[in-house]
């Protein structure tokens, strides 16, 4: 009898923990995530990402490449690009960057106009990632990525489609925050690092951005001479006040790696005392008694001579100064000396509305020496005098389409893929490739990871490292 | 020795224990008598025989001697049983005296335990099991007890990780047969679903991941009464979900009665271990680079070592003679690890109450300076008869495993230390101090010009410390009520509970982390199982036997992990969230829950044929709820031929055909049906350099990067096996065949996908595998005098995994990626491929093509170079016994599949190794490459190589170039021979039942004694980069901490 008590008092037990399957099963929903994210969410995670690959990634391994830094760590700078590097870079950007982006887009389409803005900040910062990557591959997915369900496997685009597809993209863009519904807009201040929810910061950068890929087309021989044109009519970057750029507060876990590299793998003391990264020869060449105040801001124990190609510095080297080398760098996307002196090349070149070659040419020097001058944020060097610096601005030459191809060189420095494009496209200046390369160029292009191979047939064959990309027009 | 369905260990002590306290029961009939008499087995005296006398519960045991006297009278049925023996009955007659030999009977009675802990006939299986009895598990004791079944059942195959202290293995049972890496199969311990998960140190597989145990090597062989492979679908359709990839069952140790009181045990051991393999290291050529010495470089391309003097030798930095020290050093820095393992248990029974308490305490110190490993374990059993009704069994073990100094392997971690770390021109004894008065790090190695330094390998591996400390329980509860005869009704409930702290360290000063850093991880992993299930068992006839059993399943795992990195330490060697700039915590959570329904049906006919039929249906939590219900049935037929046909023949003993069908299935991970978004911790960057959120201020969500699936089916796997089991002459040789063939569709896996579509992966039920094999097992006793024997065991299993389906037609798909270029993928119609990118080859002839400019290889389009999975394993296990010695060895046999090494990688390309030596100083033309000219008029000119490289160095270090990996695959195929046992059992005569110990076994032992073959240089062929936890993980090995030969001396004693 007592058996049976204990037999039915365990039955019942069992039928009460269990009483319902249904409720019992019903767990399967992951307490550590949400079901959805608005951009105030996923746009810090976008543009943080962004900069963090592309700070210790591209920043810390391809600078040595366009040679405005004499050596990096794994450089490709010899031929070889790893596959970390190719790899870890088109992971983040189409992954990290563009995926969620187009998860923003994808909302604020179904939104409507109240979504305009971040519908076309998505859009814009797309395209900065979208010439980035053509930038790194050239052919890359663009028509077709993004879109799973209907393309599994994307076509990689030629990269005249893609770079004509980001205009397109920030033309789209444009339009967007210029027929944007003000009433009941979302605000998106909270994720916006680069310009603090101002839209109209953002519609300047979109037209800069669309010049900056305007000039790879019109490198690469396609007439775009209507959409400059138009595109020089809206209102461009000039100010330093409308740079584009993550920020880095220095915090911990908030830190430029450039720096971060140097503290936690050599020591103490900063890049002049760790003697890691050297001005590269060009760099050297250009400012070194040239009477520019970028020589001085820039590189320290600058008597000295500069490391060498394919060189870490040592004591007898002149090295990165630890004003430039520092935890507060803010991570450049654009500047408006880029602006400046492609209207300076415009103009040389007779595009009338770009205005005079010579004032865009002292502008754009201007600028990229006031934003090294204290512009940028976090500036702790010593200034140079206002007055020196217009001193020097106005005993500059009139340029030839070599002083401001160097002037974009100048301007591109600490920005990799900028500076890298610069130097493909105007082939000045003249980079010799490292004495110990094994192709008989500069580094020209990455090759494709294997992820994507692996994954995706469509991929094309990988060319030589040394092959030109169709901007160079070689 | 192990084989299928073969008992071979007769524990004559186990009998002698009971002896004195066997029931001695008084009878009083006048016309009773005394018989008595010997039982001998054909290598003596027998002790421990049951003696009953039939219809009665009146009995007694042999004693030491084999000797017995009972009561009986004239036409009394005296029945003689022991485990392993045919059961004797003998009707008394006119003499006094009964003496006779028993024999073997190493099928026909043997009990197994199998699914739901139910014990049943092996005969009457219809599928192929393999017990491990504890006399194997004990003898040369692994710390992980997966790695005793090395080379000692068919159809298992044991990959350990490497050399670290407390590290995981892999175990996969009859190949791989999920896309998914579930791979493993299910532990069951008294009944209890065990965790047997692993979590990478370091949250990585591969960047300096730490290879901490996986979840089974918590078990304690000296606890362990056997362990059972159920391999087969058929075997393991009852446990249904998880169950596809098969089943292994540890009955754990239970009380018996002892000798006028409890038996007292203790086994001890100290072992010691050794590097199992030196790299054929060179000694002609310094520390350098372009031939040029330098006092801190990777490599061995400097200078040839000739008496010179350089005004900076490695670490000192003192001016002296470049000197080349023997095997790089590796013999002074690696130490003599010292494994002690001691266990203690006391035990007693009787009609009413048994338990068995047992402690067991593993000390070891590894070879890596630094690494040590205490395990503690405790262990209770004890079972209540309440009444002829009722009874309830409870056990528990807890288990508590502190661990510090585990190395780091893979890559980008300063941590790791490999066999490619030294150089010859350094004396690691020279790191010797590596911390000053103030705690700075000394001794380092700094290059010529000063400005580069590396770390101290004491350093890193005496202030870094890598420490792990779980705390593991494992109880159950059972209660079997038996209301009538032929009823039973069983309910269990068993708990498996893990609490796993870790913490890694990196003290400031430490070049590649000179801030200081720390990583915590708490994990809690919570496996609750509770079963409920009626028996009822009859005989319809006197033919015809009939078996049900009915039950439910209730189980749910739980797993947390909680991380906290705290980066920058503030006051050095504190490693303390508030003495960190920068604290990044992070939470993982997952729960799944499963119901189950089962049933199976046994009919017996004439003690020759059994037929079986399970079914199973599961509800799952992880899948869609419209369809998480999925239904499991199998069966198998077991036929005696021998029995049924009444051969009776001095040639064949005993037959028996099985076969069986049966389909068992899987669910998918929690959570893999929504799309969600997650907040994020941090945003990566490369070398660890890291942006945190809140970044300015803002947190940071990011969506997933796999596209989940809603409309997920469960895996099902449906496999059919055959099986002939034979014994011969007289028992003195058995065959045990099987073949089998299975089909694993729906396989749900996280397949990569273009990341150019936004995401890196996607959940699908993503293509089949089919897996294909036979196992042979023969055992025999060729020489079987009075005091010799000779068993011997070969073992053989032939796997073919083939991956026969990938969804919409897939070309491959990437199981587990290592590093950069080499990763194991999935591709229709092959086994798992190690792919990689291999030279460019000249396709006419395949020579490498040789660039003309440089003199080197070049690379070509990554491809598949073969499967990871060897073609076959297999084992020789010998047994002599002479007397009281026993002497035992096991070599296994690992043929075919391949792998890629990067410690041999680096080994050769920076220099270090005696191939590197060929022509070092001289012209060197890679004579093996090919120039091939692209004429303009179409044609080709193919020239032999003759453009010469820089050196010797530029054709090494040139290999790898472009992640090129083919230099570095090799043939996977090794001999070793794993264990060698000697023991010698002190006779029995010379104990009594007064002696203060009742058997002493002294013995000697060694494990991974040699390589007998294996065509990868300078390494371990066995050793593995990704851990046991990894989806795919075989075929790469990246910087592992060496293996260790061991050896030692073992003494168990009983009291």
């Amino acid at each position: 009898m007592k058996n049976i008590k204990l037999i039915l008092l365990s039955c019942l037990m069992v039928m009460l923990t269990f009483s319902s399957c249904d409720e019992t099963l019903d767990i399967n929903t992951d307490p550590q995530a949400a079901p959805n994210a608005n951009p105030n969410a996923l746009f810090p995670y976008v543009f943080t990402t962004y900069s963090a690959r592309t700070v210790t990634e591209l920043g810390t391994r391809i600078c040595d490449v366009s040679q405005y830094i004499s050596n990096t760590f794994n450089s490709p700078n010899r031929g070889n690009v790893s596959q970390f590097l190719t790899g870890n870079a088109w992971r983040v950007y189409y992954t990290d960057v563009l995926s969620n982006l187009s998860l923003v887009i994808r909302d604020a389409e179904a939104a409507g106009a109240s979504s305009n803005n971040i519908n076309a900040v998505a859009k814009i910062f797309s395209a900065h990632i979208y010439i980035q990557s053509t930038s790194l591959w050239e052919d890359i997915p663009f028509t077709e990525a993004l879109n799973f369900d209907q393309f599994p496997t994307p076509q990689f685009d030629s990269q005249r489609d893609v770079l004509l597809g980001v205009v397109a993209l920030l033309d789209e863009s444009i339009q967007l925050i210029d027929t944007r519904d003000t009433s009941s807009e979302f605000d998106f201040q909270v994720g916006d690092i680069l310009y603090d929810g101002e839209i109209s910061k953002w519609r300047i950068l979109a037209n800069s951005l669309k010049l900056r890929a305007l000039m790879l087309l019109r490198s690469g021989g396609e007439d775009v001479t209507t959409q400059i044109n138009a595109t020089l009519a809206q209102p461009l970057m000039s100010d330093n006040a409308d740079a584009a750029f993550i920020p880095y507060s220095g915090d911990p876990g908030q830190q430029n790696a450039m720096a971060t590299i140097i503290s936690q793998f050599f020591g103490a003391g900063g890049n002049e005392v760790q003697n890691i990264f050297g001005p590269g020869d060009p760099i050297d060449a250009l400012l070194n008694g040239s009477g520019d105040p970028r020589w001085d801001l820039w590189v320290a124990r600058n008597d000295l001579p500069a490391p060498g190609n394919d060189v870490f510095p040592n004591n007898a080297d002149s090295v990165l100064s630890n004003n430039i080398i520092r935890t507060t760098l803010p991570d450049m996307i654009m500047t408006p000396a880029e602006m400046d002196l492609y209207k300076a090349e415009l103009a040389l070149d007779g595009f009338t509305a770009a205005g005079d070659a010579q004032t865009n040419y002292r502008n754009g020097v201007r600028n990229s020496i006031d934003w090294w001058n204290g512009d940028i944020p976090g500036f702790t060097g010593t200034a140079v005098a206002p007055a020196d610096v217009t001193a020097y601005v106005n005993g500059l030459a009139t340029p030839t389409a070599n002083d401001i191809f160097n002037e974009q060189y100048l301007a591109s420095f600490l920005m990799p893929v900028l500076s890298w494009n610069h130097v493909r496209r105007n082939r000045v200046p003249v980079l010799s490739p490292p004495p110990a390369a094994t192709i008989p160029t500069i580094l020209k292009r990455f090759t494709y990871p294997v992820d994507e191979t692996g994954a995706n047939p469509n991929t094309p064959s990988n060319k030589l490292t040394e092959d030109p990309m169709w901007f160079e027009n070689l | 020795m192990i084989n299928s369905n073969n008992y071979t260990m007769k524990t004559k002590f186990n009998g002698i224990l009971t002896l004195l306290l066997a029931l001695v029961v008084h009878f009083s009939f006048a016309q009773e008598r005394i018989i008595s008499g010997t039982v001998s087995d054909e290598s003596g005296p027998l002790p421990g025989v049951n003696v009953l006398k039939k219809g009665t519960s009146s009995g007694t045991e042999t004693d030491f001697d084999g000797k017995y006297s009972i009561k009986a009278k004239n036409g009394d049925i005296l029945v003689f049983s022991f485990v392993g023996m045919k059961t004797v009955e003998r009707t008394v007659g006119a003499s006094s005296n009964i003496s006779f030999t028993m024999e073997s009977d190493n099928v026909l009675e043997e009990v197994v335990v199998t699914a739901l802990g139910i014990s049943k006939s092996a005969k009457s299986l219809g599928y192929a099991t393999d017990v491990i009895k504890s006399e194997e598990l004990v003898k040369a004791r692994e710390s992980n007890i997966i790695n005793s079944l090395q080379g000692k059942v068919t159809g298992v195959k044991v990959t350990s990780s490497g050399g670290n202290l407390g590290g995981s293995s892999n175990i996969i049972v009859r190949g791989v047969t999920s896309l998914s890496g579930r791979n493993n199969p299910l532990f069951i311990v008294d009944g209890v679903i065990l965790n047997n998960q692993q979590t990478a140190g370091n949250g990585d597989r591969i960047t300096g991941n730490r290879d901490f145990a996986n979840g089974a090597a918590t078990i304690n062989p000296d606890d362990v009464e056997s362990m059972n492979v159920l391999k087969g679908a058929a075997a393991t359709a009852l446990y249904g979900s998880r169950a596809a990839a098969g089943v292994i069952i540890i009955t754990t140790k239970r009380g018996r009665k002892g000798q006028g009181g409890p038996t007292v045990s203790f086994n001890s051991s100290l072992r010691f271990d050794e590097l199992f393999r030196t790299p054929n290291y060179q000694n002609e050529y310094a520390m350098g680079f372009d031939g040029k010495y330098n006092s801190n470089s990777t490599n061995d391309w400097g200078p040839r070592i000739v008496g010179q003097t350089v005004p900076n030798l490695p670490i000192t930095g003192l001016p002296g003679a470049l000197t080349s020290i023997e095997d790089n050093g590796v013999n002074e820095f690696f130490n003599t690890g010292v494994t002690a393992i001691n266990n203690f248990s006391i035990a007693d029974a009787d009609e009413k109450l048994d338990y068995r308490l047992s402690l067991t305490a593993l000390n070891q110190t590894g070879i890596l300076p630094g690494a040590e490993l205490d395990r503690y374990t405790f262990n209770f059993n004890a079972g209540v008869k309440h009444n002829d009704k009722l009874q309830s069994r409870f056990t528990v073990q807890y288990t508590k495993t502190e661990s510090t100094g585990t190395g780091a392997v893979g890559a980008n971690d300063p941590n790791i230390v490999s066999l490619a770390t030294f150089s010859n021109s350094v004396d690691p004894r020279l790191y010797d101090p590596w911390i000053d008065a103030s705690g700075n790090q000394i001794n380092k190695l700094v290059t010529n010009d000063g400005n580069t330094e590396s770390n101290n390998l004491l350093w890193l591996r005496n202030e870094n410390s890598n420490d792990r400390n779980d705390d593991r329980f494992v109880g159950s509860f059972e209660m079997k009520y038996t209301p009538i005869e032929k009823l039973t009704f069983t309910g269990r409930a068993g708990l498996d509970f893990q609490d796993d702290k870790r913490l890694i360290e990196n003290n400031n000063g430490t070049i590649g982390r000179l801030l200081g850093d720390f990583r915590v991880d708490n994990i809690r992993r919570s496996f609750l199982t509770v079963d409920l299930f009626g028996n009822y068992a009859t005989d319809f006839t006197e033919d015809l036997s009939f078996n049900a059993i009915v039950g439910t399943q209730y189980n749910s795992r739980l797993n947390e992990i909680e991380t906290l990195t705290g980066v920058q330490l503030t006051i050095p060697n504190l490693f303390s969230p508030g003495n960190v700039a920068q604290r990044i915590p992070e939470r993982d959570f997952d729960e799944s829950r499963l119901i189950g329904l089962y049933s199976s049906i046994e009919f017996g006919y004439k003690d020759w044929a059994t037929l079986t039929l399970t079914a199973r249906n599961d509800w799952s939590s992880t899948l869609p709820k419209n369809g998480n219900s999925f239904f499991y049935p199998s069966a198998s037929l077991a036929f005696i031929f021998s029995d049924a046909f009444n051969i009776e023949s001095d040639v064949l003993s005993f037959g028996k055909l099985r076969a069986s069908w049966a389909q068992v299935g899987n669910d998918a991970r929690p959570y893999a049906l929504d799309f969600r978004y997650f907040p994020a911790t941090e945003a990566a960057g490369q070398y660890s350099l890291n942006n945190n959120f809140p970044f300015d201020g803002r947190l940071g969500f990011v969506a997933t990067q796999t596209i989940p699936n809603a409309d997920l089916v469960p895996e099902e796997t449906t496999s059919y096996e055959f099986g002939l089991d034979l014994r011969l002459f007289n028992n003195k040789i058995g065959l045990d065949i099987s073949y089998f063939n299975s089909d694993n569709d729906n396989q749900i896996l996280n397949i990569p996908i273009p990341q150019s579509t936004g995401f890196a992966r996607r959940t699908v039920n993503a293509g089949s595998i089919n897996t294909e094999g036979f196992e042979v097992a023969i055992d025999a006793t060729p020489i079987s005098t009075e005091n010799f024997t000779w068993n011997t065991n070969v073992n053989f299993s032939q796997v073919e995994s083939t991956v026969t389906e990938l969804v919409g037609g897939v070309e491959r798909t990437l199981i587990q990626s290592a590093f950069g270029s080499v990763q194991i993928q999935a591709i229709p119609g092959k086994e798992f491929q190690l792919w990689a990118i291999p030279f460019l080859r000249d396709e006419e002839t395949g020579r490498p093509i040789i660039n003309p400019t440089t003199g080197r290889r070049q690379a070509g389009d990554a491809r598949a170079f073969g499967s990871v999975l060897p073609d076959w394993t297999g084992g020789w296990v010998n047994t002599f016994s002479y007397k009281g010695f026993t002497l035992s060895s096991t070599v296994d046999v690992s043929w075919g599949g391949i792998m890629k090494s990067a410690t041999v990688e680096d080994l050769q390309t920076q220099g270090l190794v005696a191939e590197t030596l060929v022509n070092r100083e001289g012209t060197f033309i890679d004579t093996e490459g090919i120039l091939v000219t692209n004429n303009p008029d179409g044609s080709v000119t193919r020239t032999d190589n003759n453009i010469p490289l820089r050196n010797a160095q530029d054709f090494w270090t040139s290999l790898d170039d472009a992640s090129v990996s083919e230099a570095f695959i090799y043939d996977a195929s090794f001999v070793k021979l794993r264990e060698v046992a000697l023991s010698y059992t002190l006779p029995s005569s010379i104990f009594n039942e007064k002696s203060f110990f009742k058997s002493v076994t002294l013995g000697i032992e060694g494990r991974n004694l040699a390589l007998l073959y294996s065509k990868v240089p300078h390494i371990d062929p066995e050793a593995n980069l990704f851990g046991s936890g990894a989806v795919g993980g075989f075929g790469v090995e990246r910087a592992s901490v060496p293996s260790t030969r061991s050896y030692g001396f073992n003494v168990k004693l009983r009291f």
